[in-house]
């Protein structure tokens, strides 16, 4: 009886391969003609009429939500929309939550917001809706980049798939009270009452030097190279990117392309004037502390992290006996926050007077998208629009500290939002990949930057003595990303 | 020749029962039982219209209709459909199974009226549940719990290892059936099969140096404080057992800040004036794998010393005392007497201590996870093989090459365990402790 079982059971799976195979294909081409033959998604989609006495989930950031951000914005929102009897809540579910895991089973929020790689890996499986982002208010006050981060092609037709909401890009944080006494006259070259330290890295090179020469044990420029985050960064600047067509294509790998050997030898010169902390990434969380108790003059990172260095500066001042308000003036004031310095063309740090080029940080671009599984898209396109005006943007920037992606926002909220803005406006933030093949690229990228640290520590036996060396390991980095992407679907 | 026996046999009820469930217990006059047949029957048939035959049909073509939400097309998920036709896969067999019982019970009624006897009346065969079959009865809910919750996710992912489930092809696209691509893919593609071979290899050696340090340190540390002159035993105990009590992966994390370079260790050996070592930097293979195995000791340790003192304590003293007076010394008593005994009652404890370390995810995950080196595909030198299906299937979404890894795994485990089972004392001598 077993064996009969058996046969059968061998039997079917062997028919029904041979049968499934011949039924999905032929469906599977009479779905893409029917798909081909109907109207645009967006008029399928949007029928401009809002739908009434809906509850739109809104999936927020924590922030947002912990600063009470969240709780005006939907305040405002459901004000304005409840004639319509149209009320946004808070989804209530994990901010990392998964749209493609939760949507389809009817789970999922209306509206999400988060960055722009984890939005856009819902695009293959049109798990969000696109957006007619040019009949948004907010549209012409978003750079292209910004734009591009959301743009995609699905069935041979270009959409905008989220909106861009804040931009998140590497800083230079540093301390005023540990620059000497008299930059102005010595570390000022060009007058514009900006040290140059924080204004190229040749100075910060050897101000480091200058720093680690003292023998206190303290450090200028520190950071964890094994985050490629910020990493990344000098070899863009010098001709590098991760993918092709403007971050589109994996099949074309360039962290190698251009001379990104340059960018990598720059950074590891900045490691031999760092300790060897820069190797792993425990600095990262030690950097807080490093900076406010004075082991450090500079570091590298995104600006939401502000109030930790502050926090951390407090609490050190505080211990120096300081009342809590005089010392949370004085944190604010001795900490700077300000763009990442130039670097020179020839990628000499050591050269005087070098012809300057812009630090093309990697970058991101948080935002808003609709998710497909709504049942109220043009009332969920409304909150967009609401959340994306210029008021709601400035309120953002006051309650969280965000850097707006609206150029009028950002001009009125000046300041590091201001720089930022004009970096990305630039073109000097390179806005991390969108396409979902990105998350093969962070391991063989921290291995590559986590041995180019430890390479400035090693004596006898170094590996990147050249710039062809440092090519060769690039070119190695890339052909191990095609290979972890391509090799499993060949 | 025996199926032949019975049909020829069998009875017109029985014949009866096996052209209709219920029908020979109806004409045998047992209304109740007949009827519960037919209802189950009618459910089952119910089952296959309503759902179990699409279901069935969706296991073989794991779906033919692809969804698109944008322009409300509702598909078919392939993963759900997979899942749906194992359980009617099972429904299939139970379905069956209850055909086949309710020959058995016809024939077994037929019998019992050969023999003279009356059939059992709808009472008394409910009786003979609560009693006699009482075992079938009890253990009836916890088999169906056993099947969802255990073996239905090891079906799954058994047939996920011949699916395409994994990189772009995730719902909403649809999943096909490969066959033995994956398997081939493992052992073709010449990425794989070096970094496989030197995985596979470092894995065994870890597997058995990291059981066998546990375990005779976590004996060790028993038998040291069983030992009479030791003096507060029960402080001594406690320091293992709160190492045991704290979550793993908080130590293994906190271990990871300390041999790091910013962290206390390199610090305290650096202001004695010597040079950072890197613990657990790109180049530290040797010395990377020998902390992990000292830290996994630290985890496992406590867990070894404490089962191994309860068994201790039911050594027979007599048989120590003997073997002292006949002269036997420390270490003879130790490999004649007491390791055998602890031995014998640890032996499956130590084959899963044995998987539990071949497949520790943890140790180097914490330690030093996140890079690929050199001559590893998607991998490092300190990485075990559950570490590279990680690596494989999460963090590069190929479920298909994970699940087939894990079949892998599981052949090389269960071959193993297997192994030092038949040879172990537990097996061989299961006489002798008794």
């Amino acid at each position: 009886m077993k064996r009969i079982l058996c046969l059968l059971l061998a039997a079917l799976l062997s028919l029904g391969q041979l049968t499934a195979c011949s039924i999905k294909k032929e469906e599977a081409e009479t779905e893409k003609v029917s798909q081909a033959t109907s109207a645009s998604a967006l008029t399928s989609i949007y029928n401009g009429e809002l739908e009434r006495n809906v509850t739109l989930r809104v999936l927020e950031n924590d922030t947002a939500i912990e600063q009470g951000y969240f709780k005006e914005l939907i305040a405002a929102f459901n004000e304005k929309y409840k004639d319509y009897g149209i009320v946004a809540v808070d989804a209530n579910m994990d901010q990392r939550s998964n749209l493609a895991d939760d949507g389809p089973y009817g789970y999922g929020p209306d509206v999400l917001y988060q960055a722009n790689d984890s939005l856009m890996k819902y695009v293959d499986g049109k798990h969000i809706y696109p957006i007619p982002a040019e009949n948004l208010e907010c549209f012409s006050q978003i750079p292209k980049n910004a734009w591009a981060a959301y743009k995609s092609e699905v069935d041979g037709t270009s959409y905008y798939m989220g909106v861009p909401v804040n931009v998140q890009s590497s800083m230079l944080f540093y301390r005023k009270d540990m620059l000497p006494s008299d930059w102005e006259t010595k570390w000022d070259d060009n007058k514009n009452k900006v040290p140059d330290m924080v204004e190229n890295w040749n100075d910060l090179y050897q101000y480091s030097k200058t720093i680690v020469a003292s023998g206190e044990g303290k450090y200028g420029y520190m950071r964890s190279l094994f985050d490629v985050y910020f990493s990344s960064g000098f070899l863009f600047s010098y001709g590098g990117y991760i993918f092709g067509d403007n971050n589109t294509n994996p099949e074309e790998l360039g962290l190698s392309a251009g001379k990104a050997e340059v960018g990598a030898d720059v950074l590891q010169k900045l490691a031999a004037v760092m300790n060897e902390e820069c190797i792993d990434d425990s600095i990262t969380v030690n950097a807080y502390s490093k900076l406010a108790d004075g082991s450090y003059f500079a570091t590298m990172t995104t600006p939401d992290v502000y109030t930790l260095f502050i926090k951390e500066l407090v609490s050190e001042y505080e211990k120096q006996g300081m009342d809590r308000e005089a010392a949370q003036t004085l944190a604010e004031e001795n900490l700077v926050v300000t763009g990442v310095p130039m670097l020179p063309a020839s990628g000499d740090l050591t050269e005087e007077n070098p012809e300057l080029i812009p630090f093309k940080a990697m970058g991101g671009i948080n935002g808003y998208a609709i998710s497909a599984y709504t049942k109220a898209p043009n009332a969920s396109l409304a909150f967009v629009d609401f959340a994306t005006s210029y008021e709601m943007l400035l309120k953002r920037n006051e309650l969280l500290g965000i850097i707006p992606a609206r150029a009028d926002a950002a001009k009125e909220a000046g300041g590091v939002a201001e720089v930022v803005f004009n970096s990305l406006d630039k073109g000097n933030i390179v806005i991390m990949p969108s396409i979902t093949e990105m998350v093969q690229v962070w391991a063989p990228a921290e291995t590559f930057f986590t041995d180019l640290a430890k390479d400035a520590f090693r004596t006898t036996d170094k590996k990147y003595t050249s710039y062809d060396t440092l090519k060769s390991a690039l070119k190695a980095v890339d052909q191990q990303i095609y290979d972890a992407i391509y090799t499993l679907s060949e | 020749m025996k199926k032949l026996t019975f049909l020829r046999s069998a009875d017109r009820n029985v014949k009866a029962s096996i052209c209709l469930m219920g029908l020979g217990q109806l004409m045998y006059g047992q209304i109740g039982k007949g009827l519960a047949y037919l209802v189950v029957f009618a459910c089952g048939i119910l089952y296959f219209l309503k759902r179990g035959a699409s279901d069935l049909a969706g296991f073989f073509t794991l779906g033919t209709k692809e969804a698109d939400a944008w322009f409300g097309i509702e598909g078919d998920n392939s993963v759900i459909m997979l899942l749906m036709g194992i359980l009617s896969l099972a429904a299939v067999l139970l379905f069956i199974g209850c055909y086949f019982s309710n020959i058995k019970d016809a024939y077994e009624t037929q019998l019992l009226v050969q023999k003279g006897g009356k059939p059992l009346s709808f009472r008394e065969d409910l009786k003979k549940l609560l009693d006699r079959k009482f075992y079938k009865t009890a253990l009836f809910l916890p088999i169906i719990g056993v099947f969802v919750f255990n073996i239905l996710p090891i079906i799954f992912m058994i047939a996920v290892a011949f699916t395409n489930y994994g990189g772009s092809i995730v719902p909403p696209k649809l999943i096909d059936w490969v066959g033995l691509d994956n398997f081939l893919q493992i052992v073709t593609l010449k990425k794989f099969a070096p970094t496989f071979g030197r995985i596979l290899s470092w894995n065994l050696l870890w597997a058995v140096s990291s059981t066998l340090l546990n375990y005779f340190a976590g004996l060790g540390l028993a038998l040291l404080l069983n030992k009479k002159c030791v003096k507060g035993k029960i402080i001594w105990r406690a320091f293992p057992v709160l190492a045991y009590a704290v979550p793993g992966f908080i130590i293994l994390l906190g271990f990871r800040f300390m041999f790091s370079y910013g962290g206390p260790i390199n610090q305290i050996i650096t202001d004695l004036g010597y040079k950072a070592v890197g613990f657990l930097d790109i180049d530290a293979k040797w010395m990377a794998r020998l902390i992990g195995l000292l830290i996994n000791a630290w985890l496992s340790i406590p867990s070894i010393m404490l089962l191994t003192t309860g068994i201790l304590a039911n050594i027979d003293g007599n048989q120590m005392e003997a073997a002292k007076i006949d002269g036997a010394k420390r270490w003879k008593q130790f490999t004649k007497i007491i390791l055998p005994f602890v031995l014998f009652s640890t032996t499956p404890v130590l084959i899963s201590q044995f998987i539990g370390n071949f497949n520790n995810f943890g140790v180097f995950f914490f330690l030093r996870g996140g890079l690929y080196l050199d001559g590893y595909f998607l991998a490092s030198d300190t990485d075990l093989l559950i570490n590279w299906l990680y690596n494989l299937s999460i963090s590069n979404n190929y479920y298909n090459i994970g699940a087939t890894i894990s079949l892998v795994i599981f052949l090389i485990t269960s071959a193993l365990s297997l192994l030092v089972y038949v040879k172990s004392p537990s097996y061989k001598e299961e006489d002798v402790f008794r």
